[in-house]
């Protein structure tokens, strides 16, 4: 009886691990699956666009034949598709992606030198969509149907309507040409200066991301407003500051969290058109010069970071979903 | 037999304008609401009053490397002219003059026999020896690294060093335009020592460069910018840098760079887009200056099968194309109409009756629609279609692509435009199978050399750029004599009657020349605008206002 009787709470906290374990296991299964297959995809489909990489190292100049057979050679061109992709993956698991065409350097030097700028503009962006989109979505939600509510909505569409090459020229010509406030272009020297020369491409880059957040915090909350418990907690006599931190704010997490790991990609791939309009070198500038000019080892590593970075921040975000809100694992009879 | 190399220039500016483009499209497609600008061509700017701490300067690319060996772009040129230096210095007049060479004799037709300068440092303070030249000059010749610049050593059998101080270069036959091209990337001379050390990593941002030239590279922020500072122990005291460092910063968006340069955030720059020339003017900050240049913008015809093929066509086309127009509408009147595909500036060393033949004694094609229409009626051409390729690289592309649709169409013929990437026009000048079914496209070509022979070569049957495969042997033969002419006033009669034999054929249709531009800024001066800077250390000249 006794090791019966402890067994059964022993077994209900090992199947509630496993349980947890699978989860987790069957997660990294996913990434690895979805990983693999965006390396097929970004691998192969350099072979779909038109253009002949030697010739683009060879410039088009007249070259002798002894040297486009050596270049194919260099870089491997003259090995089948498959032994090409085979190469290319181990490489990456050595973390060698190869050699850019363009720089003639290893691609992960070219991708390291930009890197810490696209870095710290997401981080940047990130911050001000998060501080300024939750707080105006709170705010409109709080003020739901009255007119600081629709005024708070017309301000998000508007500048959600703002592209971000438009709102970089308005920026610059405001801030940095005409009141001489800010730098208009380059990143600076040292991690303050940088961080001053990225205000306004960090702005720039977070207008169109803010009104995402501000509408589904605003809809999420608004939603949470509505159901019972917050009602029972309200007439309770609970603070109403306290109500919505805990009550309608954290059951409001969910759909926004959900939301921030797509926006984290978007803000990568949209980081191109801040950079190029700041004069930034970071990875966005570099993709789209790369993929001009045939680049394929450089926008095969930065198109695989970018996939790797949204595949993993959503699987985070997925494993930390039950923390935030247990009913995700429990099911929706526990609602 | 030789092929001097050359760059369709207008490809460079490919992407970095493509904001510009798309800003200035409406305004350049109607000529009317344009207002053009006045120039003239500036020989050369102030001297400094004095030398300067440092200087910005601005690029619309960064360089994909600065080994001379790939160096073939503007982005590239403009970096590495004022770092490393060549046998020869080509001068913003475009003449040549000695330079890392001291002298040079051409004692058979087949050899070139370079003395190399004594007391030339390079920049990590070791001598400049004979050994360095023929290692220099060598990789050029290493299939494994395949230079740009191997079209000039194809005829090279041997580099030797056969003195103290002396290298000689045997070629498989005479050839004229090799030394010419030793003003160019194509006679840069590098450390050996360096060029052993660095490897595959040579010129790239970790592995940079060790030259001889009055600035040395100090730093390479990769996308950015690059900082020069200057080299103290410089061999020539007339070109000792006036400026103790120079940062050349990269932006390939083209309001980026307009902006810096009007809010006085950086000096000066090359290539000023002409839709921006007005505003630097209006903001005090400086000036747009223009200087002499050796592009010829021209339509290369690339199919010689088509209707295009009947030179009678070709000639209709070029007569219904109101090419002043077009400069007008392009480019706001900065440049000139041309009936040739060489600017006077290669032409130096003409006598005056080759200058006459070249430049005088030509068909000039005035606009007249009637007698092009005539023309094309007379060749059984009408209803016949072209197909002209064009893309979004600089506000140009869209006004000459759909003036020259619209002018075959006056002229009895169809017209259709087929618009690329960039990537997939560039590929036009390198891929045969990429010009198939493309009849017309639009470059700007500029020359390297002083001599007019580097264009013309060009056309000769079977030469890899001469796209439309045009075929002349009186041209081929009159071209091939004179590439054995040893003496420069000698060969431009020859050069001069392969310029009549273009004019008249048209194997491309020439359409303008616009001379090159610059921004200087109030704090600085002493630099002369001309397409020289490729090759001459202009930023060497740069002192203080």
């Amino acid at each position: 009886m006794a090791p019966g009787s402890a067994a059964a709470p022993a077994a209900v906290g090992g199947s509630r691990t496993s349980a947890a374990v699978r989860r987790v296991a069957g997660k990294l299964g996913g990434l690895l699956l979805t990983l693999f297959l965006a390396s097929l995809l970004v691998f192969f489909s350099r072979f779909l666009v038109p253009g002949d990489p030697v010739r683009f190292l060879l410039r088009g100049r007249e070259p002798s034949a002894e040297a486009v057979a050596a270049v194919t050679a260099q870089y491997g061109l003259d090995l089948p598709p498959w032994q090409q992709y085979l190469n290319w993956v181990g490489g990456i698991l050595h973390g060698d992606f190869g050699r850019s065409l363009q720089y003639r350097q290893d691609v992960t030097i070219v991708i390291a030198e930009r890197l810490p700028v696209t870095l710290l503009l997401v981080v940047m962006a990130g911050s001000i969509i998060a501080v300024v989109g939750l707080s105006l979505g709170t705010v409109a939600a709080l003020n739901r149907g009255r007119a600081l509510d629709r005024l708070t909505l017309i301000a998000l569409t508007t500048l959600g309507a703002i592209p971000s090459f438009v709102g970089s020229i308005v920026l610059i010509a405001v801030f940095a040409v005409q009141l001489g406030w800010f730098p208009s272009f380059g990143s600076g020297d040292g991690f303050l200066d940088t961080v001053y020369h990225l205000v306004l491409p960090s702005i720039a880059l977070a207008l169109v991301f803010i009104v995402l957040i501000g509408k589904v915090t605003r809809s999420a909350m608004v939603e949470q407003l509505r159901r019972e418990h917050v009602e029972v907690a309200t007439s309770r006599g609970l603070a109403r500051a306290l109500v919505v931190r805990r009550h309608v704010l954290r059951n409001a997490l969910g759909p926004i969290i959900t939301v921030s790991g797509i926006l984290v990609a978007g803000l990568f791939v949209a980081s191109s058109i801040v950079e190029a309009a700041f004069g930034l070198s970071g990875i966005g500038s570099l993709l789209v010069q790369s993929v001009d000019r045939l680049d394929f080892p450089v926008v095969q590593a930065i198109v695989l970071l970018v996939v790797t970075v949204f595949v993993v921040v959503n699987a985070v975000v997925d494993l930390l979903e039950p923390w935030i809100d247990p009913r995700s694992t429990a099911g929706d009879s526990a609602r | 037999m030789t092929r001097p190399a050359h760059r369709p220039a207008a490809l460079v500016i490919a992407g970095a304008l493509s904001v510009a483009v798309a800003l200035a499209g409406c305004s350049a497609a109607e000529p009317a609401s344009v207002d053009t600008i006045d120039w003239s061509l500036t020989d050369q700017t102030a001297a400094p009053s004095g030398d300067i701490d440092s200087f910005d300067w601005v690029s619309y690319a960064e360089p994909s490397s600065l080994d001379y060996a790939y160096a073939f772009d503007y982005a590239d040129n403009q970096v590495l002219a004022n770092v490393c230096e060549a046998l020869l210095r080509l001068n913003p007049d475009f003449s040549l003059s000695p330079g890392l060479a001291e002298s040079f004799a051409h004692p058979t037709p087949t050899t070139w026999v370079y003395t190399i300068r004594d007391g030339v440092t390079f920049h990590d303070g070791t001598a400049l020896t004979a050994d360095d030249v023929v290692a220099s000059m060598l990789r050029h010749l290493d299939p494994a690294v395949g230079s740009y610049w191997y079209s000039v050593y194809q005829n090279v059998v041997s580099i030797e060093r056969t003195g103290d101080r002396e290298v000689t270069v045997t070629m498989a036959g005479p050839d004229s335009v090799f030394n010419l091209a030793m003003g160019s990337s194509a006679g840069v001379i590098e450390s050996a020592a360096t060029l052993a050390s660095a490897g595959a990593e040579y010129g790239n941002s970790t592995g940079g460069v060790n030259c001889t030239g009055p600035f040395q590279l100090a730093a390479w922020k990769a996308g950015e910018s690059i900082t020069l500072t200057r080299h103290e122990d410089y061999w020539d005291e007339s070109l000792r840098a006036r400026a103790a460092s120079v940062d050349i910063l990269f932006m390939n968006d083209a309001n980026a760079r307009v902006n810096a340069l009007k809010s006085g955030e950086v000096d000066g720059g090359w290539m000023i887009p002409t839709e921006a020339v007005t505003q630097l003017n209006e903001s005090g900050s400086g000036e747009v200056l223009f200087g002499l240049t050796t592009a010829v913008s021209s339509l290369i015809v690339s199919d010689t099968e088509g209707p295009l093929g009947d030179q009678r066509v070709r000639q209709a086309l070029l007569m219904a194309l109101d090419r002043q127009g077009i400069v007008d509408a392009a480019l706001r009147g900065v440049g000139e109409v041309t009936d040739v595909l060489t600017t006077e500036s290669v032409w130096g060393d003409a006598s005056d009756s080759a200058f006459a033949a070249a430049f005088e004694d030509i068909e000039s094609y005035p606009y007249d629609v009637e007698a092009a229409r005539a023309l094309v009626e007379e060749a059984g051409a009408t209803g016949e279609q072209i197909v002209i390729a064009t893309a979004p690289i600089a506000s140009e592309f869209a006004v000459i692509s759909q003036a020259t649709a619209a002018a075959a169409q006056s002229i009895g013929l169809e017209a259709k435009i087929e618009t690329v990437s960039p990537s997939a026009y560039t590929a036009l000048f390198a891929d045969p199978s990429a010009r198939e079914g493309i009849d017309l496209f639009f470059t700007s070509w500029y020359l390297s050399s002083p001599d007019p022979l580097e264009m013309y070569a060009v056309l000769r049957t079977g030469e890899f750029s001469n796209y439309g495969e045009w075929s002349n042997a009186e041209f081929d033969a009159i071209v091939n004599e004179a590439v054995q002419i040893d003496d420069p006033t000698e060969r431009t009669e020859n050069a001069a009657e392969a310029q009549r034999i273009a004019n008249e054929q048209l194997p491309w249709l020439p359409l303008y020349t616009a001379p090159m531009s610059m921004f200087l800024g109030e704090r600085i001066t002493g630099v002369t605008p001309s397409i020289a800077f490729l090759y001459y250390p202009w930023a060497a000249t740069i002192g203080a206002r």
